[in-house]
């Protein structure tokens, strides 16, 4: 079996018939993996240097060079890059006296930091399938980002504990601003809330737990919420990025909510994250300095919003990139500081970052083209080989070789 | 910002986006599931507004034209649009004091016409821009 590293959730029965050693048919792909394992044979990036095609080594080597000329670099990136990728994107900071960031510290980094910390109670996917009879998304629409999430693990499957699969056995409940293909699945279970009302939406739950009168127009409604996770043997809350942008920096009432849960029935938290090793990102250097994400290791190791992306352009002299597209999912303003910084820009295929890089270093596609290990959204890791042989190296190998040079 | 309706924008990921978006952002199929915004039936005739013709959407930050899109459901006042390079050019690039950056919610002002929808082109064009 092969893995799909075309989301977080990566799937490990792909089914892959090597035509010649080329990806011939495929099985149990989702629409989205379909297009990640297609997508080997177009877009890619080619090695550049100030808008000039060079040789792979020639750009590593001006790669290097960028960094090796910084005062204050910023590494940003890696939620597509493998752990072994990530382990030496730590330690090329480290060596650089440089910062490093990740996509999460604007979405769920602080989230993702309570489970990593033991904050919030988590557990895996296989306990969702085989155990849970509630299952919460909550900001999250996992049938958009995660297709197979549902049909492999957390509604649909039958599992040890779950035998009358989701027609009987399981609830889906979804908390969201909008009627998501998710939501539209959950049918009863859909609970609209207004544009940034989920901390609303805790109290009045909280208030309902404890058997009080929640500040809701359909009272009614919410109390029988609160009866029915009060009776759940096993609930899990899928959260997604409309929780954390509602929430913002304080997840305080969503903390304590899932602690009251917790007293009653087991309750767990499992983030749904972008990119499929956000997680192990995260997990990296959360081990390595106790923080998921906005690290400087200039003058020993600091925390805090000053080194997240969004503040730290402004003061940076080099940006290495790998494996994201930050200039098309920022703020227009923030992408313009981006495109004037020096950048560098390691990834698998051309993307708006790499248009503006002044270096560009292409990387295989793990998972397909490339070995490697990562860690699923949920923390449980996988390591995979790669399928077909490349002309890219890998992207530990790239950092590797930067890291020596530099 | 005058003229228009006033309009909050809550941002999404759809799955044909998704996909697009794996064979490759500088694709016409990117293009179509990114450059557009789900109206709501009663604020897109206060507007004069069909579904599939263009609107200008504008904020403090920048300005875009999409192609509107009907809802299914009614939503009067708020409009839904795939998080993409043509949302992020509404964005404002203000962190709030939480250290957090505004990704999923915004107001603009959103008005019929505007010419053809804005390429991913002139997006890079205008960040490039000094
Ligand atoms: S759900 Fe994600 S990992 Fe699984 S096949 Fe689809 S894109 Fe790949």
């Amino acid at each position: 079996m092969a893995f799909c590293t075309g989301c977080s959730l990566l799937c490990d029965d792909i089914v892959v018939d090597l035509d010649g050693g080329k990806i011939g048919k495929t099985m149990n792909l989702c629409r989205k993996g379909h297009a990640h394992y297609s997508s080997i044979s177009s877009g890619r990036l080619t090695p550049s240097v100030d808008g000039s095609e060079v040789g792979v080594e020639d750009a590593m080597m001006a790669a290097a060079e960028v960094l090796a000329g910084a005062d204050n670099p910023l590494l940003f990136g890696w939620g597509g890059s493998t752990l072994e990728a990530q382990r030496a994107g730590v330690d090329l900071a480290k060596k650089l006296g440089g910062a490093i960031d990740d996509p999460s510290s604007y979405s769920q980094g602080l989230i993702t930091e309570k489970i990593i910390a033991g904050d919030l109670p988590t557990c895996t996917l296989d306990d969702v399938r085989n155990f849970a009879d509630v299952s919460i998304y909550w900001g999250d629409d996992p049938s958009s980002s995660h297709p197979r999430h549902m049909s492999r693990f957390s509604y649909f499957p039958r599992g040890e504990k779950r035998q009358r699969g989701y027609e009987e056995d399981r609830e889906a409940i979804v908390i969201d601003v909008r009627k998501s293909p998710t939501a539209q699945i959950a049918a009863d279970g859909f609970f609209k809330i207004t544009p940034g009302g989920d901390g609303a939406f805790i109290e009045a739950l909280v208030a309902s737990l404890a058997g009080k009168i929640p500040k809701v127009e359909d009272k009614k409604r919410m109390l029988n919420l609160g009866t029915k996770l009060r009776k759940a043997k096993f609930g899990a809350i899928f959260t997604g990025q409309g929780l954390a942008h509602s929430l913002r920096g304080d997840l305080s009432g969503f903390v304590s909510l899932v602690g009251k849960l917790s007293e009653i029935t087991r309750f767990s938290v499992i983030p749904t994250l972008g990119d499929y090793n956000t997680r192990g990102f995260n997990q990296t250097l959360f081990d390595e300095t106790g923080h998921v994400n906005s690290v400087t290791f200039k003058d020993g190791v600091r925390h805090g919003q000053e080194f997240s992306i969004a503040r730290l352009l402004d003061s940076c002299d080099a940006v290495m990139v790998v494996g994201s597209d930050p200039a098309a999912a920022l703020p227009a303003a923030i992408a313009k500081k981006l495109a004037k910084a020096v950048t560098v820009a390691i990834g698998s295929h051309r993307n708006m970052t790499t248009d503006f890089a002044k270096v560009s270093v292409p990387m295989a596609v793990a998972g397909i083209e490339a070995g490697g290990s990562c860690l699923r959204t949920d923390g449980v890791r996988v390591e995979f080989d790669g399928l077909v042989g490349s002309d890219h190296l890998s992207d530990v190998d790239i950092i590797k070789r930067i890291m020596e040079a530099v | 910002m005058a003229g228009g309706k006033e309009l909050t924008v809550i941002t999404f990921r759809g799955i044909f986006q998704e996909v697009e978006e794996a064979r490759g952002m500088y694709s016409d199929g990117y293009r179509d599931q990114s450059a557009v915004v789900a109206l709501d039936g009663g604020d897109m005739k206060e507007m004069g507004v069909e579904a599939g013709h263009p609107v200008h959407l504008e904020t403090a930050s920048g300005d875009v034209v999409v192609a509107a899109k009907l809802s299914e459901e009614a939503h009067p006042g708020v409009a839904f649009m795939p998080a993409s390079p043509w949302s992020a050019q509404l964005l404002s690039g203000e962190v709030g004091e939480d250290g957090f950056l505004e990704l999923k919610m915004f107001t603009v002002r959103a008005s019929s016409g505007g010419g053809r929808v804005t390429s991913i082109e002139e997006i890079e064009a205008v960040i490039r821009a000094p």
